[in-house]
């Protein structure tokens, strides 16, 4: 990108170059004097205005390409990166990870955003680089599993908050218990790409350790989250050892709904059971999301590229740098999977010695060299390097937020598309109440007083997941709505009727399937329909697993989906990461991943229809032994009553399959041997409910909202 | 249960159920008593199987085309042996069955009380909410007409005999003398309106008294019936003249029958030159297919197609404006009819037919009105009768 935008001035130069040798021979015809007069500057003004562009100046005009077109979504995008990087840190210092999330209002469409972790902290002379500098980090470089890749993503958040507040990014990190913790304002100079530090005289401030700092910090103003558990009674707060915490205040607008910081967090509590998140909206509510388990994933190890994986352009860059001095040694080191017998091969076949130097390798051999690399057979990379969430963790993460009856997932084995290795991981929840139906009376109110929405109708379908045009016309229509209705102005007795509706329509059918995308445990929220996990949802063939689709849509079902991609590079069609790239080795892994849940979807769904067909048979001869029994007692006088008994016997007898169905429920889980592991399924019965406390369904309630 | 004991006591309240206008058994009909047999063996056989804690089921005979047969020798149509099972606990026909049920208790209630109703009456009189539920018995009419004819079928028992009748259509006028439940008429005195034929005209109702008809005409609907009373055609070719409305309902049916075994009249049809005259000619001569059980009370072998015939365009002259082409529907029909066995091997029929399907178009009898008003009853009609010129 950077260099298509460089490209961009260099023609002008040459022409301008041609057009001046020309006026130079003068006495032309007509068009030519017409066209010299027009002329306003010559080769030599040009040149003075032809300069570099800053990476920092690019993108701050293009700040759509990192995700801050609109003032929603750059909160968003703020939170996204803070949280993603925090992440990261913590993982790759084998911290179980919390992270405090704070959004305060600080004007009319301005806010502060708070994001503090337990990671290692930054050492001092770093933080300036890492928060004031574009394309600065550790993670372009290395070919590793992680959620951040560029190193764009913290600093363009601060230069964005800078653009539209003027204010500067605060940083607060200490790197451990004993150490002071270092805080800087810094501002990104976007001409030159370089950081501005404004406290301390450039050199940031240092609060020493302990209480004594945290009572410094507290008197100028400076949050920062000294103990875990602070408000809980009975457990003693421990101390933060080390952490972080970035404060960028720009322009932004908070509402709930699709594509919210809400959403973003509840989908990434799903995806990360290790995490615990706490999360404090600008209305003063707190979230809590606490991790279901204490283990780590495995750390990913960083692995070499593989040949399949490289362009010419790259191998062309990696000759350069390379310290081997034979082509032999540069291809069995550079490169993973390539043994000395393969590169031997992959020199015969591209008549080069394999004793041959380096610097001899100009453009035509690196290009025989490339031509023989994609004919030589390599084995596939080595796919340790990717460390997917698992089956287990991902029902755990699913059932946490998303109420359901039926849980079942799947992990891929991991697979390589050019040389790149990655896996898929598919969870699914089936069942269970949908958003529109838990949302509280006041909640609902202060939704519509949010949107700006122009008609009810779409007031729904943005606002609620799962809810598509054919479930919100329903729901107007028992409100007794026109579709056109605007959510502004509505009275209080219309929310009731509204929320009344919202409550009792029974959206099961018209339901869209919620899917969930995820990459690297990242939560990918907007282009949807642009996304490769998108495309093999709606491409599988729902019907012959039960759920009802029409051509080329989401099945209508309440079903919630999450696909996880993990790789060490993960393909995005563009910088902003929203949506994953459809190789085909991807959407082979995609499509199978999701036909492996399906399938046990599909064996629910059967028998729980079975059950459901037996319970209906009975009670509609139920309902006409009665009168059958009556009628026959009219005719020959018979005891119907006698005759109703015998009759009901022979019913239960033949319906005993849905009995024995119905007796067999009552317990919280159901054995799942024939599904074959990796499922589960949650009763729905209130007694369960009850057994099953509330404490669990409260979480789930309010992860929603 | 609870429903039972609700049921019971709504019975006695209603004053037409109390005990005491019920006939006693002996003093009934023999016909209705041999009826009253087979309902209550209906009834009783659902006990036994109870008792034994077996499915109930009903044996139904099938009314369908494929269990109808052409018998060549009587030249009716006659119903097959095939049944269906209707089975109490089956999800498709539970709700079937308990109708079935119900209208055996409805005949039973009108026979012990000697009354009849309607189709429409029986629908009434049977259909409630099912307790308990939001379900009516019957959802509307057209549910409880076939399980009528169900019960008819599978008791082998007339409609009659179950004391249930269709609304009043097709009318008579002409040389016959009748008395009708007691009373006397006289269908030469009838007006304008004529004769109305109940849906009931078996011999204990409606009783010949006397006639010197010579044969009888028998056209499709009103408004031709009405050409030709005006123009007192029955009274110049000393006939009588029916309409059926359309496709004839039994009463009519049974009454030609009657007329033409009785009092050994001709029967001539004068039927729209389409598949559906076809077909009413069909049903009058050998009997329909959906009460082929009735065909022998019914069907009259013997009668015979007056037209209008497909020739009869060019043979009167008729103007293309007088038809209407064949639709698709029509077609379709046609070939169908003339597949039918009483059809198949009637040579004069297919080449009838063939020439419609040929002509692209159809006519009704109403066409000849286009030639003069009185076209029909004065020249097409009596010269079809004096060359004998009559479609088998």
């Amino acid at each position: 990108m950077l260099s298509s935008a460089k490209r961009k001035r260099s023609p002008r130069k040459k022409s301008g170059e041609q057009e001046t040798s020309d006026s130079g021979a003068g006495g032309a015809a007509d068009g030519v004097v017409r066209a010299r007069r027009r002329r306003r500057g010559t080769a030599e003004s040009m040149a003075a205005k032809q300069r570099d562009i800053s990476v920092s100046e690019f993108f701050a005009k293009n700040r759509h390409l990192l995700g801050f077109d609109n003032p929603r979504k750059a909160l968003l995008t703020t939170v996204k990166e803070a949280v993603d990087n925090s992440l990261d840190a913590c993982e790759e210092a084998q911290i179980v990870p919390e992270v405090w999330v704070h959004i305060e209002q600080t004007g009319e469409s301005r806010y502060r955003v708070s994001v503090q972790d337990n990671g290692p902290g930054i050492v001092k002379r770093q933080i300036p680089l890492i928060f004031g500098k574009l394309l600065y980090g550790s993670k372009f470089h290395r070919l590793r599993m992680s959620r951040g890749q560029q190193g764009i993503g913290i600093s363009a958040a601060g230069m964005y908050g800078k653009l539209t507040t003027g204010k500067p990014v605060k940083i607060v990190s200490k790197i451990s218990i004993r150490k002071p913790a270092h805080y800087y304002e810094i501002e990104i100079d976007t001409k030159k790409n370089i950081p501005e530090i404004h406290n301390g005289r450039g050199n940031g401030v240092d609060f020493p350790p302990g209480e004594k700092g945290h009572q410094l910090m507290r008197k100028k103003g400076i949050a920062w989250v000294s103990h875990y558990d602070a408000d809980k009674e009975g457990v003693d707060p421990r101390e933060v050892r080390s952490g972080t915490r970035v404060s960028i205040e720009q322009e932004g607008r908070y509402q709930r709904g699709r594509g919210s910081v809400d959403e973003y967090l509840q989908q990434t509590a799903i995806a990360n059971p290790h995490v615990t998140l706490h999360y404090l909206d600008p209305e003063g509510n707190e979230t809590v999301y606490s991790r279901s388990t204490k283990t780590l994933p495995d750390e990913p190890k960083e692995i070499k590229p593989h040949p399949y994986g490289v362009e010419i352009g790259h191998l062309v860059t990696m000759l350069k740098d390379t310290d081997a001095s034979t082509l032999a040694q540069f291809l069995t080191s550079a490169f993973s999977r390539v043994s000395p017998a393969v590169s031997r091969r992959i020199c015969e076949g591209a008549k080069l010695s394999t004793r041959g130097s380096i610097k001899k390798i100009g453009r035509d051999e690196a290009d025989a060299l490339y031509q023989s690399i994609q004919k030589t057979k390599i084995s596939a990379p080595s796919t340790d390097c990717i460390c997917p969430i698992g089956e287990d963790l991902l029902l755990r993460g699913l059932h946490r937020v998303v109420p359901g009856e039926f849980y079942v997932a799947s992990t891929r084995p991991p697979a390589v598309y050019r040389g790149n290795p990655f896996q898929i991981e598919v969870a699914l929840c089936y069942g269970g109440t949908s958003v529109v139906e838990k949302v509280t009376y006041e909640v609902l109110a202060e939704l519509l007083s949010q949107s700006d929405a122009r008609t009810l109708r779409q007031f729904l379908v943005n606002t609620f997941d799962g809810v598509g045009a054919e479930a919100s016309d329903k729901i107007l229509k028992k409100a007794g709505f026109g579709s056109r209705q605007s959510p502004g102005k509505l009275k209080s007795s219309d929310i009731d009727k509204l929320h009344h509706a919202m409550q009792n329509v029974n959206l099961t059918d018209s339901h869209a399937m919620q899917v969930y995308r995820y990459a690297n445990r990242v939560p990918l929220q907007f282009q949807q329909a642009a996304c490769a996990i998108t495309q093999a949802v709606t491409k599988m063939n729902w019907r012959s697993y039960g759920l009802s689709q029409s051509r080329g849509a989401l099945p209508n079902a309440p079903v919630t989906i999450m696909v996880h991609m993990a790789s060490v590079w993960v393909p995005f069609t563009s910088e902003s990461k929203e949506a994953v790239a459809g190789y085909p080795e991807i959407e082979k892994e995609l499509r199978l991943g999701l036909q492996a849940v399906g399938r046990k979807l599909g064996m629910y769904l059967r028998r729980r229809q079975k059950v459901k067909q037996e319970g209906e048979r009975r009670s509609i001869f139920l309902r006409y032994l009665g009168e059958v029994a009556q009628a026959v007692s009219s005719i020959n006088d018979a005891d119907s009553k006698d005759l109703y008994e015998k009759l009901l016997r022979v019913a239960e007898r033949k319906t005993s399959e849905a009995d024995t169905k119905l007796d067999s429920r009552g317990k919280k889980i159901e054995e799942t041997g024939d599904f074959g592991g990796n499922v589960l399924i949650v009763d729905q019965s209130p007694e369960a409910l009850l057994e099953k406390g509330g404490k669990e369904q409260d979480e789930g309630q309010q992860a929603l909202f | 249960m609870a429903k039972k004991k609700v049921r019971k006591h709504a019975a006695s309240a209603t004053p037409g159920k109390a005990p005491k206008s019920k006939i006693p058994k002996s003093k009934l009909p023999a016909r209705d008593k041999k009826t009253l047999g087979s309902l209550k063996g209906m009834a009783d056989k659902v006990v036994q199987t109870a008792n034994r804690s077996r499915a109930p089921q009903l044996d139904i005979p099938s009314r369908s085309l494929s269990n109808v047969k052409f018998n060549r020798t009587q030249k009716i149509i006659e119903m097959g042996s095939n049944k269906n099972k209707r089975e109490l606990f089956n999800l498709s026909q539970a709700k079937a069955y308990m109708q079935t049920m119900l209208v055996g208790s409805g005949c039973k209630e009108l026979i012990g009380e000697q009354k009849t109703l309607s189709l429409r009456g029986m629908y009434y009189r049977l259909k409630h909410t099912i307790e308990g539920t939001k379900e009516e018995t019957f959802e509307d009419q057209s549910d409880c007409d076939p399980i009528i004819e169900d019960v008819e079928v599978s008791l082998n028992a007339l409609r009659e005999e179950l004391h249930v009748y269709a609304s009043n259509r097709g009318s008579m006028v002409g040389n016959l003398q009748l008395n009708d439940s007691g009373d006397d008429i006289d269908c030469a005195r009838m007006g304008s309106g004529g004769y109305s034929i109940p849906s009931i005209v078996e011999p204990e109702i409606v009783k010949f008294v006397k006639s010197n008809a010579k044969f009888v005409l028998h056209v499709e609907k009103d408004t031709v019936w009405r050409r030709f009373n005006e123009d007192k055609f029955w009274k110049k070719h000393n006939c009588i003249l029916t309409h059926g409305g359309g496709q004839p309902p039994r009463g009519v049916r049974r009454l030609l029958n009657r007329l033409h075994h009785e009092l050994k009249l001709p029967v001539y049809c004068l039927l729209d030159n389409d598949p559906w005259g076809y077909y009413i000619y069909s049903v009058i001569k050998q009997g329909s297919i959906n009460l082929a059980y009735e065909s022998k009370r019914m069907a009259i072998p013997k009668a015979r197609y007056i037209g209008l015939s497909s020739r009869d365009y060019e043979r009167c002259g008729l103007s293309p404006s007088a038809t209407i082409k064949l639709s698709e529907n029509d077609i379709k029909r046609a070939k169908q009819i003339a597949r039918y066995p009483w059809f198949e091997k009637k040579k004069p029929w297919q080449k009838e037919i063939d020439h419609m399907l040929k002509n692209g178009f159809k006519m009704e009898v109403e066409s000849l009105i286009s030639l003069d008003i009185s076209y029909v009853t004065e020249e097409y009609v009596p010269a079809r009768l004096q060359d004998r010129d009559f479609l088998d």
